[in-house]
């Protein structure tokens, strides 16, 4: 378990401490460093080992299939899904996927960071509410967090051209955006000649040295695998450090969390968990955030339940663990007569937003992103195994020659989109299948709302016109028409709101039913967006920060 | 090949297995599944915690073996030709015993060659993809296109 080299405090568990942070990804190292530099004490739990950029390898077999990563049941972490409450839950080697590790997912994500526009906050009231959702408005507006995604843009890092088709901005990116790739140039010359505006896309990936990280050498294995060169801003290599460094923060990897505790008062007052070898610790603390991803904070939530607190720990709304979103995706893949060679550097360096709210008058609600990458995220094996996805035997002489074409050749054009809030689309405890620690494991019950899919459908028919007037010589695209099964993005499942009856944190992540407990991570979220919530995930995360840490010297908490 | 040990395949599900593989990713004018050493990592991932798996293929390899015998008087599916094997394979296309031996035929082939198979990186050149750490802009025909015309 080597640490950094700074040496950390050793806070003794049963003595109070500031602040316990579930987590150590998106939300949980920005929480970490904003806490513990304002002079907290803070002790961080993270379940997973604390990986470095020296750590990482280009290893398909164990990431994506061992899910070296992503833990899931062949370590010990089965998972279970169904469609709706009348199926029977399968149990699944994984359905909401996330990296246990320090910095969580912002270790393998994709990099791309799309701030929310202002409608994403307002829709709700704009659009009208849709029938058999739980669509509604933020508590927030775009101008409350845009202070705080500027803080990421130059504290996190991000990459990037200002211009008039972003969402209104104080301040202009930290580093430029990264060179152009050709995936993007085909992407961007069939969008203009289509009337459409192509950008630079923004990206938690420096193009240049900043706050002492070195820029990207496009070695391709972004997505879905750490970087070995901390270009890459997840939190681990931009926030953590920075905790370590402030003298306050210890942070505890190997330790598991399986409940919050609360005393008469009603006031959580400590956090139990075990330690890699099973021994069972248990921390107090003034004040506890849970940080563990849309997925686990409502578990955790859930596991926590006791007779005060019946149907789980700040959940007197009843919606801890409902309203799962993920994204909608499609994706429409083309060949070209050149070399493309997407699998070379960032998955995207382009992006268009047109499309960003669909027109009400096509009968339903969505909107979304697109941007162009390779059709297996650079990745040789992957790529071999949907071998034939341009037509073309899967095996034999014919098929292993086409691979070298299909590997080098081609360019993805991949539409992002919205997801509605169900109060149907649940993470609940499974009352069957445990996990390696006895804890009843994840249980997803989800179906996408039909909307979900025709907006899918939508992107799908585009991408595959753009690669039509791109040149593509042959194409072939997929959305999950039938509905998704599983996701990386794990959002709304302890959203924000108002209305204690009808969310879960207030509009600073705080719990409406334990005044000092705070969610914050995808759970917080009220929308989907139109893709890639990490970064509102962590602007959410400094202003739950700022507002945590004023409250906390006026005490408050 | 040369006389490795294997850890869980028997001599005989090695000879039929690697038989399959080279029909899967065939030796031609190229380096197939046989010079990649897929059927080392086959023995090496099987031997990780795969018993079900393992018996899915052991099962698949009887069946086979009994085709063989009554389409072509073969004991073995190893000692038939290279276009009775696709034959045989064909018409096991669609099972789970198929796709579970393409699966690690193609794996074996492209993973790191720390879990045996990828020998000298032959899938990696096989594909024109050169593993490296680090590249520079032009990246394809494409973007230097763009560069040059200072799009």
């Amino acid at each position: 378990m080597a640490q950094a080299n700074n040496s950390q405090p050793s806070y003794p568990t049963r003595e109070e401490v500031d602040f316990v942070i579930v987590g150590s990804g998106a939300a949980g190292g920005v929480m970490a460093k904003e806490l513990s530099v304002a002079g907290f004490s803070v002790v961080v739990l993270e379940q997973g080992p604390h990986l470095q950029a020296a750590d990482f390898k280009h290893d398909e077999w164990g990431y994506d299939v061992n899910n070296d990563l992503t833990w899931g049941a062949r370590k010990g972490h089965p998972q279970t899904f169904r469609k709706t409450v009348n199926d029977t839950a399968e149990t699944r080697e994984s359905v909401l996927g996330y990296a246990h590790n320090v910095g969580g997912s912002s270790v393998h994500f994709s990099g791309n960071f799309w701030r929310f526009r202002p409608i994403d906050f307002i829709e709700a009231s704009v659009r009208g509410p849709i029938a058999g959702t739980n669509f509604a408005d933020w508590p927030i507006t775009y101008d409350d967090l845009e202070p705080y995604y500027t803080k990421v843009d130059w504290e996190v890092g991000v990459s990037g051209l200002a211009g008039p088709w972003d969402p209104p901005r104080s301040r202009d990116y930290p580093c430029p955006p990264l060179p152009v790739k050709s995936s993007d140039v085909l992407l961007e010359r069939a969008a203009k000649q289509m009337g459409y505006t192509p950008y630079p896309a923004p990206v938690a990936i420096l193009s240049q040295p900043h706050n002492g990280r070195p820029g990207c050498i496009h070695c391709g294995f972004c997505n879905g695998y750490g970087c070995e060169v901390n270009a890459k801003s997840s939190s681990m290599a931009s926030m953590i450090p920075l905790a370590l460094a402030s003298g306050n923060c210890e942070l505890r990897t190997g330790c598991t969390v399986s409940r919050v505790n609360t005393d008469e008062s009603g006031r959580a007052n400590e956090v139990v968990y075990w330690e890699e070898d099973g021994t069972e610790q248990a921390q107090r603390a003034k004040a506890v955030v849970l940080c563990a991803n849309g997925a686990e904070t409502p578990r955790l939530l859930l596991a926590s339940a006791s007779s005060q607190h019946p149907d789980g720990l700040a959940n007197s709304s009843g919606f801890v663990g409902t309203n799962l979103m993920f994204n909608g995706y499609s994706t429409a893949v083309g060949l070209f007569d050149e070399p493309v060679n997407a699998y070379k550097s960032v998955p995207a360096t382009r992006v268009m937003h047109d499309f960003y709210e669909l027109d009400p008058s096509l009968g339903f609600y969505g909107g979304g992103g697109i941007d162009a990458r390779h059709f297996s995220a650079g990745k040789p094996m992957e790529m071999a195994l949907s071998g034939g996805v341009l037509g073309g035997p899967s095996w034999g002489s014919e098929y292993k020659k086409n691979l070298e074409k299909e590997f080098t050749h081609t360019a993805a054009f991949d539409g992002h989109t919205t997801s509605l809030p169900l109060a149907t689309n649940t993470v609940t405890l499974d009352p069957n299948v445990q996990d390696k620690w006895g804890r009843p494991a994840m249980r997803t019950t989800y179906t996408d709302h039909p909307d979900d899919i025709a907006t899918m459908k939508f992107f799908y028919e585009k991408t595959m016109e753009l690669l039509d007037v791109a040149g593509a010589t042959k194409s072939a695209g997929f959305y999950a028409e039938n509905g998704q099964e599983g996701n990386v993005h794990l959002l709304g499942t302890c959203r924000m709101g108002n209305d204690p009856s009808s969310s879960v944190v207030d509009k600073f992540n705080r719990s409406h039913d334990v005044e000092n407990l705070f969610m914050v991570d995808g759970s917080s979220l009220v929308t989907s967006g139109r893709g890639q919530p990490t970064m509102t995930i962590m602007a959410l995360a400094f202003r739950a920060a700022d507002n945590i840490i004023q409250s906390a010297r006026r005490g408050e908490i | 090949m040369n006389n490795e040990a294997f850890s869980v395949l028997s001599e005989e599900e090695a000879q039929e297995f690697k038989a399959i593989a080279a029909r899967i990713i065939p030796t031609d004018e190229t380096p197939g599944a046989t010079e990649a050493g897929v059927i080392y990592f086959i023995d090496n991932v099987l031997a990780d915690d795969r018993e079900a798996e393992h018996e899915i293929l052991y099962n698949g390899m009887r069946e086979l073996q009994v085709a063989a015998a009554r389409g072509f008087n073969a004991a073995y599916f190893f000692e038939l030709e290279p276009e009775q094997q696709d034959q045989l394979l064909r018409e096991v296309e669609e099972s789970p015993f198929f796709g579970t031996m393409r699966f690690l035929t193609i794996a074996g082939m492209f993973s790191l060659p720390e879990y045996g198979g990828n020998r000298d990186k032959i899938g990696y050149k096989l594909i024109g993809f050169e593993d490296r750490h680090a590249w520079q802009p032009p990246y394809g025909s494409y973007d230097a296109d763009y560069a040059e015309r200072g799009e």
